[in-house]
């Protein structure tokens, strides 16, 4: 059973997220993160990407010309780009807002095919709010680093303008090619896991950009590594967060393919590992993605993106989340 | 029936051809062609053995869900391909592919798409509408098309036929003007 149908039929509720064809040409919404501010605001970073997710799963019997997985992109125009719209939400999960995250004073030219901060996390801290994304468009190949997009928000005009951007390097030396899904711990302001499985929680000056690590924690090995997803809230006395794990692999023509499933891990109030769930997906297709999560009045809002190429939040009624919970402590022991 | 409710019925059976297609059909209402493009593809593949209407349908559809993003020809005429090649003896997938060469200016290959297509004319309807009025559009694409490659007594053979047919106000428009046209050049 996948988490939509378990979480419907307990009683939650799935609310598609989607803004106005005008602004988008009809190509990518994805990967939406969701957050609730210190003053009951329900805010979604939505990400729209100038491509069309083309994926053939089954049989794979209609691929594309370029394999079962493809990033459809102008012909003339090989960059995959990336903006994202704030959104806010109401408490049926119906939008009532969206802008487009005006970068204008912040942005530079970019230098390679991957443009724009991409899944970003919201979050807010010491009252500041930020997207904190991975961005690859500063140096000609591809170079990823995370990055602090501190945001303003004109709650009248619903107008939302990036006004400072600070790269974060990488834990001494700094020498990796690709920083992402560093999952923020919203209840330590400028924390990070940057690796789960085993914990690793860095710090990362939100001026400076400097990281230092602050400890790796041992943990039992997963089935799969297990990548950051949405960010990590508490969940009564314990730390939860939904993990992400990719099957990355080649057909016999050596085109790539993927498939990608979530778990939910669980920390105690020390940041250890105490429990990780059995692999789920939310609708059963082969490329989904999440990337937020938060508490809402007893539920777990969860938002994931399909396929790249849609956004929905679901609602995860309380039990539900108890009984994942329940499962990821069975299944860590 | 509104995009949520569809895709929870589609979460209790996330891989029946129907209900992805109806959740495709939705997300293209409100031009959202991406998203329909994701369940339009999944129609196809989960489809291929059991739904052979909506798989056809859906490849046509995706490929004018491309259309419509704009740029991406390749892909467009790869889903078109696909179509034909899965029931190649319906004329919709002949029609589309013609219409999209008539728009490169390709008129070789838009004349003998639509000859095939004249040649596989199965009358069942399809699920969707594909823009397909009826074996009347070949004609026309086969007409426009005689005219670039040459044979300008054919083409004017078929829009004088066109032109004593009932057709629908868009192609009648378009009849007449070519037929105007091209009698004035012919002469």
């Amino acid at each position: 059973m996948n988490l939509v149908e378990k979480a419907v039929h307990h009683g939650g509720k799935l609310a598609p997220l989607v803004i106005p064809h005008g602004l988008t040409s009809g190509t990518g919404l994805m990967n939406p993160s969701i957050f609730i501010d210190n003053k009951g605001n329900i805010l979604v970073n939505l990400r729209h990407v100038n491509y069309t997710l083309y994926h053939a799963e089954n049989e794979q019997k209609f691929p594309s010309r370029f394999g079962p997985l493809s990033y459809l992109h102008p012909e003339k125009d090989r960059r995959l780009v990336t903006v994202n719209y704030l959104c806010r939400l109401n408490d049926d999960l119906e939008m009532t807002d969206h802008a487009k995250v005006d970068t204008s004073e912040l942005d530079v030219e970019p230098i390679w095919e991957f443009v724009g901060e991409e899944d970003c996390r919201v979050v807010q801290w010491l009252d500041d709010y930020y997207l904190v994304g991975v961005r690859r468009d500063t140096t000609t190949n591809g170079v990823g680093r995370m990055e602090y997009s501190r945001i303003e928000i004109d709650w009248d005009n619903w107008a939302v303008k990036e006004v400072r951007r600070v790269r974060i390097n990488a834990p001494a030396p700094n020498e990796s090619y690709c920083e992402k899904n560093w999952i923020p711990v919203l209840d330590k302001p400028y924390h990070f896991i940057k690796w789960t499985m085993p914990t690793e929680l860095v710090y990362a000056n939100p001026i400076s950009g400097e990281c230092e690590q602050v400890f790796v924690k041992p943990t039992a090995v997963p089935p799969r590594d297990q990548r950051g997803s949405s960010q990590v809230i508490r969940w009564g006395s314990m730390y939860i967060s939904i993990t992400h794990e990719v099957d990355l692999f080649k057909n016999y023509l050596k085109q790539k393919d993927a498939i990608y499933r979530h778990r939910l891990v669980v920390w105690d109030q020390e940041l250890n590992v105490i429990g990780l769930s059995k692999e789920f997906s939310f609708l059963d297709a082969r490329v989904e993605f999440c990337v937020g999560a938060a508490v809402h009045k007893g539920n777990l809002l969860v938002s994931f993106g399909f396929q790249d190429n849609a956004a929905f939040v679901l609602q995860v009624p309380g039990a539900v989340v108890e009984d994942l919970i329940m499962e990821a402590l069975a299944y860590e022991n | 029936m509104r995009i949520e409710q569809l895709v929870v019925e589609l979460s209790k059976d996330p891989f029946n051809p129907a209900l992805n297609f109806d959740v495709a059909v939705e997300y293209e209402k409100q031009n959202q062609t991406a998203s329909a493009v994701s369940f339009y593809l999944r129609t196809a593949e989960y489809g291929h053995e059991t739904h052979p209407a909506l798989v056809y349908a859906s490849l046509l559809k995706a490929a004018h869900c491309f259309d419509d993003q704009n740029d991406r020809q390749a892909t467009v005429s790869n889903c078109l391909l696909q179509a034909v090649a899965y029931l190649p003896y319906r004329p919709e997938g002949y029609f589309l592919l013609a219409q999209f060469h008539e728009r490169l200016g390709q008129w070789q290959e838009c004349y003998t798409w639509a000859c095939i297509g004249l040649h596989n004319q199965l009358n069942s309807h399809l699920p969707v509408h594909v823009g397909y009025e009826g074996q009347y559009v070949l004609l026309f694409e086969k007409a426009v098309s005689a005219w670039w490659i040459g044979r300008k007594d054919e083409s004017l053979e078929l829009l004088h036929k066109l032109d004593g047919m009932k057709l629908t106000h868009d192609y009648e428009v378009a009849v007449k003007s070519n037929l105007g046209r091209l009698t004035h050049v012919a002469l």
